[in-house]
């Protein structure tokens, strides 16, 4: 401790920007595993909140996923021996037509039945008619009648008797406001946006026909939940889940699986980086420290406490360096959170508000812990060279930058040894795990080979340098010459981060070229006629009498009736989409991956088989002609895979089904979107028009054009790959951060080399250009460098797409455009990162940088 | 060509230090000055106001006609640039340049054409007779050699003052005089103004004048009678 005292804490504030420096990437690391994790779980804190509240004194729930059930399911809940109460819910998310600010005009609207649901639900009113609760029938009987909360009706101004327009099937709808619930547990839950409407009012308003989403029950005294649990599924069938209201925060989880993982990815990424930078600071540190370490070695100190100093150094910075991140990660969280509330709900049509922040006490001290943990970790390295000096060696004046020829040697040696088992475990063991080990090994040979490679990619371009600007090109080209161990370090991170972001782009790339191309065949029809403007929202449906009004507007020569929704597959939500699968293969005609067209349309479109999507195929490992075991409420559907399709409904996977069937087993014939074709030589805006106009004032209609649907799909695509900014963006910090590092170190080393250059004539602006162009040299040895690891990491990254994460086989194709648009942003950053080191360089007293040592 | 006119250097710190206290001087053009005296007694410091390296905190210096004190950093570069060369005790060439670069770099930073910085830097490093070492890195080369380097630098433009602060201080004695008779030569030729700092007797007494300086004060300006005999 005395020696942190004697030792360090002078050398810390000589290099306040270094110590600064290093401590900024354990700022960023801590900053951005924070940040991600606090805003992802604070929207599954809201999912959950939502639930929560909503459940009131709900016990266990009976869901049959997000397709709903008939009515009748009602009585059988009821019948339960250990069931007390069971009431039917139906939830809608609405546009309010309230406010400008689309995220504020949402209202989550809970459909029930008064009769029973206050055993469930308090509905204490603070204004308005309490007759609207107190008897039952009086809400029956004004089906317009509209409960909200006090939250909602503050932000909107709206008293008890006014009016609310809803967006319903049948159009735009006025609502009167019969009562204001006081704040309470219930009225917070979806941020507060909360109405109240009578069940059957709901049926009606959001086309759920003869159906309800839910049942909510209380289980009967003097009997358990888990008796509930099993009678109802005994008595219910495997269509149905029965649990808890938690049940549904593990479902949403689980939904958002493949997001979480790419926030996994990217907060490990960024302490991996964050690593790397306090590496190299301590790196350099030793390196600088050389004689002050021969000298304490000199008096006595032991190769123990030369090393125990300098990881109490890491330890320190790591605590001071965790502190920042954790504060800078819960600053950023809240913008992440809207973010990822906004991705939410609409990739997965789940409406989200992350209103607050869920700061976890456990995750904070884990980020903590870890960011100790990894500044140790990687100072360990340094720590141990600096046990290792010789005191002799280090007392004696010169550089030891350099990399002997012997250790250059052993690190090619070692890569290349790790490359040919990175190959061996890629080519030859098909095991995951393998896998995995060989991805890994390949970035470790990469990582070996960089200060080589930085080397040799110096003096090829110093030539160019040279030839460029011929003393300060030279200069600049000679600097990193010199010091292999000072500019490999940053040209490492960078090339890091490159890779990551090549890989991502890539990856969003192909993901563009085979969702168009499968939009292309699959969605081909001219118009899509939806009941709202969300093509995720499932929870507002059309009656399938709609279909021959639409097939009756002049112009239209054919309609199909689709429907779909997530259903519970081997305890994964998938979609389900049921068609008239004989018209499909008429208009949509795809050629199965696996499977014969014919035999999979015929058999699929008279109910005797399933088509699956490739990724669900994938990812649960189905094969042609296994039987398919899929729940319904109508009792478990046995079925073979007549077929596997390139599908991109979802990204769990979809199964395709005839539309007969699907009525058959869930009793319902609503309809979520009209496929029209519309016959050829009719303008398609004339069709359009007339769609609108013959549903004007009966049903509220959304008409979308092909074109307009696929933008759709691709703006959803484009939030979905939104976190490739977020790499971006580390990339681009890793950049600064790692070449201010380097630069800082480069110009104390150099002080006497540009105090000469100065004193023989050189100006302030000569001077700033080799540091500038040093700079940019880095971080074009990082691009190149991150180009190759990214086309080898590219293909992993789709390895693991294909097998792990979404089941999608996608093709190698290099992200050109993300690639290109990382030159001038890397040099620009670069760039930017050498205007203060380039400025302290011309600063400072030529006398003393001329006597320098 | 030199004129200080009651210069001062004070250095701040904890401890304010005074390395020169009101020293008044001129050197004629084509003279070759010598300064000796003890350590600390600010002969270095009066050399790097001399030659722009640092500014003075009172007086003015005044050089081939250039008030040095008002100047900004790149016109006092340009000072340097055009008028003086600089000769340092540690040589100060740049490692990773071959002796042709650093001579030419001077040259390179004015901006010349390379091909008239190349045949400049050969001349020169002919005129120190290091034409066969003209790709030789400084590490490949003996001190002398080295210093050889650095003089054929400070000539680049042949400016009219060369300043050398302990020129043969890293030498041994033998070529120590090689390279004081080199300058001394130089000196000759070219009739540059030639002022050098040194702790050697020797050397000071091969100049024509030599001022001794002691905390700071002028104690001492004489003019050397035997100097034009002594090697």
């Amino acid at each position: 401790m005395i020696l942190l005292r004697l030792i360090s804490w002078p050398y810390f504030r000589r290099h306040v920007l270094r110590t600064l420096l290093t401590t900024a990437g354990i700022v960023l690391g801590v900053a951005v595993f924070v940040g991600m994790h606090t805003a992802n779980q604070s929207v599954l804190f809201a999912f959950s909140h939502t639930v929560d509240r909503i459940a009131g004194k709900t016990e266990l729930q009976v869901t049959a996923a997000e397709t709903g059930f008939d009515e009748s399911v009602l009585e059988k809940v009821q019948s339960g021996s250990t069931v007390g109460v069971a009431v039917p819910v139906i939830e809608a998310v609405v546009d309010t037509r309230q406010l400008e600010n689309g995220a504020q005009g949402n209202l989550l609207v809970l459909g029930i039945d008064m009769t029973g649901d206050r055993t469930l639900r308090d509905y204490e009113l603070e204004s308005g008619d309490d007759a609207v609760i107190d008897d039952p029938l009086v809400f029956l009987a004004r089906p317009d009648s509209l409960i909200i909360s006090k939250e909602f009706a503050d932000r909107n101004h709206i008293a008890s008797g006014g009016m609310l327009t809803l967006g319903t099937i049948e159009g735009d709808k006025p609502f009167t406001v019969r009562g204001i619930m006081k704040s309470s547990g219930l009225t917070s839950a979806f941020g507060g946006n909360l109405a109240i409407m009578d069940i059957y009012a709901a049926q009606k308003m959001f086309g759920r026909g003869q159906s309800f989403d839910r049942v909510d029950l209380a289980v009967k005294d003097g009997s358990t939940i888990a008796d509930a649990q099993r009678e109802l599924r005994a008595l219910l069938g495997p269509g149905f889940d029965v649990d808890p209201p938690s049940g549904r925060g593990q479902q949403f989880e689980a939904m958002l699986s493949a997001y979480s993982m790419m926030v996994g990815v990217s907060s490990l990424f960024a302490l991996f980086i964050g690593m790397f930078i306090i590496y190299n600071s301590f790196a350099i540190a030793v390196t600088q420290r050389r004689s002050e370490i021969g000298v304490l070695r000199a008096l006595g100190a032991t190769r123990g406490q030369i090393l125990r100093l300098f990881l109490l150094e890491s330890a320190v910075t790591g605590v001071i360096g965790s502190i920042g991140g954790l504060f800078f990660g819960i600053l950023i969280a809240q913008g992440i959170a809207a973010s990822i509330g906004a991705l939410i709900s609409d990739v997965y049509g789940v409406a989200q508000r992350a209103d607050e922040l869920a700061t976890n006490p456990n995750l904070l001290a884990l980020a903590l812990g870890i960011g100790i943990v990894t500044s140790i970790v990687a100072a360990a390295i340094p720590a141990r060279n600096a046990a290792r000096v010789d005191p002799v060696q280090a007392l004696q004046k010169g550089k030891y930058q350099v990399l002997s020829a012997g250790e250059s040697r052993l690190r090619v040696v070692l890569a290349a040894l790790l490359g040919v088992v990175s190959l061996g475990c890629l080519l030859f063991v098909s095991s995951r795990p393998i896998f995995y080990i060989g991805y890994f090994l390949a970035i470790l040979a990469a990582l070996l080979l960089t200060p080589l490679l930085a080397l040799l990619m110096s003096r090829a371009i110093r030539p160019l340098l040279k030839w460029i600007r011929p003393v300060e090109g030279a200069l600049a080209a000679d600097s990193l010459i010199q010091a292999p161990r000072r500019t490999s370090a940053s040209v490492a991170a960078l090339m890091l981060s490159l890779a990551l972001v090549v890989a991502f782009g890539g990856m969003a790339r192909a993901s563009y070229d085979s969702i168009i191309d499968w939009m292309n065949t699959a969605l081909n029809p001219e118009l899509f006629v939806m009941p709202t403007q969300n093509i995720v929202i499932r929870t507002v449906r059309f009656p399938p009498d709609m279909a021959p009004a639409i097939a009756s507007v002049p112009g239209v020569e054919r309609v199909q009736l689709v429907r779909d929704g997530r259903v519970t597959f081997r305890k994964t939500p998938i979609m389900l989409v049921a068609v008239d699968v004989m018209s499909l293969a008429e208009t949509a005609h795809r050629d199965p991956i696996v499977g014969d067209a014919a035999t999979m349309y015929r058999k699929t479109a008279a109910g005797e088989g399933l088509m699956v999507s490739e990724n669900l195929a994938q990812l649960q490992n189905l094969k042609l002609g296994e039987i398919l075991e899929l729940p319904s409420p109508g009792g478990m559907i046995r079925l073979p895979i007549v077929g596997i399709v390139v599908d991109y409904s979802d990204q769990q996977g979809t199964i395709l089904m005839d539309r007969k069937l699907f009525i058959k087993h869930w009793n319902d014939d609503s309809v979520n979107v009209f496929r029209v074709y519309v016959k050829k030589g009719v303008s398609v805006p004339d069709v359009r028009a007339r769609i609108l106009e013959r549903f004007a004032g009966q049903r509220q209609v959304f008409v979308l054009t092909n074109n307009e649907l696929k933008r759709y799909i691709l703006k959803i695509t484009d939030q979905w790959f939104s976190l490739t900014s977020v790499q971006i963006t580390v990339a681009v910090l890793v950049a600064i951060l790692g070449i201010v590092n380097t630069l800082t170190v480069s110009i104390t080393d150099r002080r006497r080399e540009l105090g000469v250059l100065r004193a023989v004539g050189g100006l302030h602006a000569q001077i700033r250009r080799t540091i500038w162009m040093e700079a940019l040299s880095i971080g074009a040895l990082g691009l190149v460098l991150g180009f190759l690891l990214g086309a080898i990491n590219l293909y992993y990254v789709l390895q693991i797409v294909h097998h792990d994460i979404a089941g999608m086989r996608l093709d190698y194709v290099l992200p050109i455009g993300t690639a290109a648009a990382m030159v001038p942003t890397i040099l620009a950053a670069a760039f930017i990162a050498a205007l203060w080191p380039a400025e302290s360089a011309v600063r400072g007293s030529l006398v003393e940088a001329l006597e320098y040592e | 060509m030199i004129t200080l006119d009651r210069v001062g250097k004070q250095f701040e710190g904890k401890r304010n230090v005074t390395a020169l206290d009101t020293v008044s001087l001129s050197i004629p053009r084509g003279e070759l000055v010598s300064i000796v005296g003890p350590s600390g007694s600010g002969k270095s410091t009066l050399l790097n106001l001399i030659g722009g390296l640092d500014r003075a905190t009172t007086g003015d210096v005044i050089v081939d006609g250039e008030r040095l004190g008002g100047l900004s950093d790149d016109a006092l570069t340009r000072v340097r640039r055009d008028k003086i060369g600089f000769i340092f005790q540690f040589f100060n060439l740049l490692p990773t340049l071959t002796a042709l670069e650093n001579v030419g770099l001077p040259l390179h930073l004015r901006g010349w054409p390379r091909a008239k910085v190349d045949a400049r830097a050969r001349e020169l490093l002919t005129l120190v007779q290091l034409d066969h070492r003209l790709t030789h890195l400084p590490d490949e080369l003996s001190g002398g050699e080295r210093q050889r380097v650095a003089i054929a630098r400070a000539l680049s433009v042949y400016p009219p003052i060369l300043l050398a602060d302990e020129p043969t201080g890293n030498l041994d004695s033998r070529t120590g005089e090689d390279i004081l008779s080199l300058i001394r030569g130089l000196h000759d030729r070219l009739q540059s103004t030639v002022v050098i700092v040194t702790h050697d007797m020797k050397v000071a007494a091969s100049c024509d004048r030599t001022i001794t300086l002691r905390d700071g004060h002028i104690v001492e300006d004489a003019r050397n009678v035997h100097a034009a005999t002594t090697p």
